[in-house]
């Protein structure tokens, strides 16, 4: 029962042993309560919700596990389809996200599903779904400066006519005209959408400008602010928990991203796990505030914590 | 107020004009000029005021400048032209910098002698079309490889208008790169107020005695008026209404300003002169009256500005707030 809950266990983690000798800095967090053992379900995603907010079946514990989709893909030989399965017998709900705008839905399906990894459409939540979701809860029509291979996450929204303008990576676009027309758009009203608004990114032959420069361009000639629906912005986590039926306090973020990831994670309000492989660098998670809930070594590992400790 | 209640009466000998939406629009074929500027110029030569042109434009170098604005019947020279290029050389030659030079092709020769060689600094101007991925891309990789970067920005105009529409300028791009490279621009040209003493320096006129008349709120008015100078604004060019809502003026005259903005059509400088004198004697009274009923505007800047605009003749437009 919920109301129990905060009453729980100790007060800091300092009890707990965690798998791997990793260290655990005091979290200000209330620990999950233990629930009532259940029988295992098959497919933790057929969970029956009632929405969000609404009170669960007597005795289910909500808890939603969110996965920082690249942390996932990247090392497949750790077992991670393996791990999947076992988390499908938990009563767990579980989210892929990705801040990817070049590949759209379908395509990372595809590539998750060929490396083995047992994974619907509708659990992969990308900062592009991210941006359609706010494009419909406006309706509003979009000018869109994005890669060709993200357009088919959009299908279904009218473009003719547009009264947005959505931003993401797409150099393609980034030419003089097309931002003009941008810039008029946004000057007679239209929101500015960003996917995220990252400075630079790496590819062989160097460093490349990202969309945030051209987004603050934008910002700066028309005097407005843009909505940046990408992590690490709150928004962002709160719409990959929509449609979960978990409030964030209920829900662990697993990411390599220190700041963006488990930072942003944990400013929504969810439980942050590090894990040390992919982006992560020796003492990243002394650079948050508060630190995270967890750093462990891999996937594998967070997984089994989660399994162990907070279920 | 009190600066602009007898301060109108003090003289006015020389006067700064912005070019671009004042004088004419510019735009690809070459641009078109405002209706009547032409007739004006020559009036404030003929009536003995000393002037200036103070441009951010930086699409071509002075001398093709100044001989397109004479084939529109503007009676001007080089000598009579401040403009961001010359001044941004001397800087560089000042500081020893090498530039690296994101500018329309057309500025280049500016520069010509200038030593361009493993550059050490990026130059930002008006690049209009070359303001490519790939050019910026470039400014961006020299930029963030240089241990001490150096970015001068000609100008930091947020857009301007051109005969097929409003367009970006280089402040957008400006900004573009300050938040890619995380540093701070410098900039050369309006509004900053060396650029301004520069002119002022050329006109041969103190600031008290020069007035400042532009359509950017923030570049030409402000600017000028930071450095001590009278502004006006003019509803031509990218003038959009509202916009003097937000415009950081601190000096008081502004409301005077904008009251004459909103009484001025267009460039008339006789008019004008007799409307300052005007404008002062009203702004004055209102003072007395503000004085004994102590209601009038609350205090706000805004609220003066609302009483003044009921002396507004019908004619004029309610723009779309912005």
């Amino acid at each position: 029962p919920r109301g129990r809950r905060a009453q729980r266990g100790g007060g800091g983690g300092g009890s707990r042993s965690v798998p791997g000798g990793a260290a655990l800095a005091a979290p200000p967090f209330p620990p999950l309560g233990r629930a009532r053992r259940l029988r295992p379900r098959t497919g933790g995603r057929n969970h029956p919700r009632q929405g969000k907010g609404s009170s669960p079946l007597s005795g289910l514990p909500r808890l939603c596990l969110v996965v920082f989709l690249v942390s996932l893909s990247q090392r497949p030989g750790l077992g991670g389809p393996f791990v999947l399965t076992r988390l499908r017998s938990a009563p767990v709900t579980v989210r892929f996200v990705t801040n990817t705008t070049k590949e759209s839905k379908r395509d990372l399906l595809e590539r998750l599903t060929g490396l083995g990894f047992d994974i619907a459409e509708h659990e992969i939540f990308t900062s592009l779904t991210a941006a359609r979701n706010l494009l419909e809860q406006q309706q509003v029509r979009p000018l869109l400066l994005v890669d060709d291979k993200a357009l088919p996450d959009f299908t279904g929204i009218g473009t003719d006519n547009p009264n947005a303008v959505v931003v993401g990576l797409a150099p393609e676009h980034f030419h003089y005209e097309m931002m003009n027309r941008a810039f008029r758009l946004i000057l007679e009203g239209a929101p500015l959408i960003a996917i995220h608004k990252a400075r630079y990114f790496k590819k062989k032959d160097g460093l490349c400008l990202g969309p945030g420069p051209f987004v603050t361009g934008l910002e700066y000639a028309t005097d407005t602010k843009a909505t940046v629906v990408g992590k690490p912005e709150k928004t962002f986590f709160l719409e990959a928990l929509r449609g979960t039926g978990c409030a964030p306090e209920e829900a662990v973020m697993i990411g390599d991203d220190c700041r963006d990831d488990v930072g942003g994670a944990q400013q929504a309000g969810m439980r942050g796990i590090l894990v040390r492989t992919g982006k992560y660098r020796p003492a990243d998670e002394d650079k948050i505030n508060p630190a995270p809930y967890l750093t462990c070594e891999n996937f594998p590992e967070a997984v089994e914590h989660i399994l162990k400790q907070m279920l | 107020m009190a600066g602009w209640g007898w301060g109108w009466a003090r003289a006015v000998r020389g006067l700064l004009l912005d070019v671009s939406g004042v004088l004419y629009d510019s735009g690809a074929d070459g641009g078109a000029p405002i209706a009547g500027s032409a007739e004006a110029v020559r009036r404030i030569k003929a009536s003995g005021l000393k002037l200036q042109l103070c441009t951010n434009e930086t699409q071509a170098t002075r001398a093709d400048f100044v001989r397109k604005l004479r084939a529109m019947g503007f009676d001007v020279s080089v000598a009579e032209v401040t403009a961001p290029a010359p001044a941004a050389c001397r800087l560089l030659q000042e500081r020893g910098l090498r530039p690296h030079l994101l500018v329309h092709h057309d500025l280049v020769p500016e520069f010509a002698e200038i030593d361009k060689t493993n550059p050490n600094c990026v130059v930002l101007g008006d690049a209009a079309e070359h303001f490519t991925y790939a050019n910026l891309n470039e400014a961006f990789r020299l930029l963030i490889g240089m241990e001490k970067p150096v970015l001068i920005s000609l100008g930091k105009g947020r857009y301007y208008k051109e005969t097929d529409g409003l367009k970006l300028d280089v402040g957008a791009y400006m900004k573009a790169l300050e938040y890619a490279c995380d540093i701070e621009a410098e900039v050369v040209g309006k509004p900053a107020k060396s650029f301004f003493e520069s002119a002022l320096a050329e006109l041969g006129v103190p600031a008290e005695q020069a007035v400042m008349i532009g359509d950017d709120i923030v570049s030409d008015v402000g600017g000028a008026q930071q450095c001590g100078m009278r502004a006006l604004q003019v509803r031509t060019g990218k003038y959009r209404f509202g916009h003097w809502f937000r415009g950081n003026l601190e000096n008081s005259s502004t409301c005077s300003a904008k009251a004459a903005h909103f009484l001025a059509g267009m460039l008339d400088i006789e008019k004008m002169m007799l409307l300052f004198s005007l404008v002062g004697a009203i702004s004055f009274t209102f003072q007395i009256f503000q004085s004994f009923t102590g209601l009038l505007c609350g205090g706000a800047r805004e609220g003066q500005v609302m009483t003044q605009s009921q002396m507004v003749p019908d004619g004029c437009q309610q723009h779309k707030d912005t």
